[in-house]
């Protein structure tokens, strides 16, 4: 796509006016952003809702229970495929989005290492519980439904800083509160508390990055 | 100000799109000359004789790497070019009375 005309010979861009040079500055500009997103608005819009699926099933499958136990089994492999695809999708994406750019804004092979071995830490911890004979309340309630969001957040806010991007860093502080805050909900209702939360820091988010992708460089 | 002030190496369509796509990328990362090829929508001949008159003026910077069998070739805007860029752009809004 190329819809100026060029003018290569000409030292001062021949007859391409200040008015062609603020529309290209800006198309170029957000067609950069948006092809080299690693995390797009509709992806993390998606999450948003996803997150809200999987949490608010999870809370349906145990309101009602009294004393708390742990969610019914059905809803297990709707959640772990859920999560998968969710993992799946968004290394695919962030890849193909920073494919040939190096530096902060790519995804490294290391980066996918790292966040899989992180869950897979935070749920092998899950397992040590169980089998200290933790509560059930604690290991099939509160520790899942807040300790993946609180560590991941914080990881993330820790990455995203060291790479100077603020307003992911932000985004993962604020998943990491309400991880938090779900601890002081309950076993049952920290499900919900954190599937309310991350929908809305996710969606928070995506409007920020679309906001980012559009912003003009200059009003032409 | 009028239009013939503007920075000549960079009001050209062709190279005002090169720098505006690396200037959009976090400031230290660089893109892959196949990647830059395919976002700018150029020959690999033409785009190399612009990429040639920005590094000249140091506004890029290009890497010669090899990968065993593969050579990869990484482009960067340097600060002088982002300083460059910020200046354009700070003409611009001034000739177009925005922003």
């Amino acid at each position: 796509m190329n819809p100026m005309p060029d003018t290569t010979t000409a030292g001062n861009g021949g007859n391409f006016d200040p008015q062609q040079a603020a529309v290209l500055l800006n198309q170029t500009t957000q067609q950069t952003r948006r092809r080299t997103e690693p995390f797009p608005p509709w992806l993390v819009a998606i999450r948003a809702v996803l997150a809200l699926v999987i949490y608010g099933t999870i809370w349906l499958s145990v309101r009602g229970q009294h004393p708390y136990h742990w969610p019914t089994a059905a809803v297990i492999p709707v959640v772990v495929v859920l999560g998968l695809v969710n993992f799946v999708a968004t290394v695919t994406v962030a890849k193909r989005a920073t494919s040939g750019v190096s530096g902060r804004t790519s995804v490294r092979t290391a980066d996918v290492v790292f966040w899989a071995a992180l869950w897979a830490g935070v749920f092998a911890v899950m397992g040590v519980l169980i089998g200290a004979g933790v509560s059930d309340s604690v290991v099939y309630g509160i520790y899942p439904a807040t300790v993946p969001v609180m560590v991941a957040g914080v990881a993330w806010a820790v990455v995203a800083a060291s790479r100077a991007n603020w307003r992911a860093a932000g985004s993962a502080t604020a998943a990491a509160v309400v991880g938090a805050a779900g601890a002081f909900a309950g076993p049952a209702g920290s499900w919900a508390v954190v599937g309310v939360g991350l929908c809305v820091v996710l969606l928070v988010n995506a409007a920020a990055v679309a906001w980012r992708q559009r912003r003009s460089v200059v009003r032409a | 100000m009028t239009a013939d002030e503007l920075d000549p190496l960079i009001h050209v369509p062709t190279r005002l799109k090169i720098v505006a796509t690396l200037a959009a990328l976090p400031e230290g990362d660089t893109l892959s000359f196949t990647r830059l090829q395919d976002m700018i929508g150029l020959t690999p001949g033409n785009l190399i004789i612009h990429l040639r008159k920005l590094e000249e003026a140091d506004y890029i910077s290009s890497k010669k790497s090899s990968n065993g069998t593969v050579s990869i070739t990484t482009v960067a805007l340097t600060g002088h070019g982002r300083a460059a860029l910020d200046d354009y752009t700070k003409a611009l809004r001034a000739l177009l009375g925005g922003l």
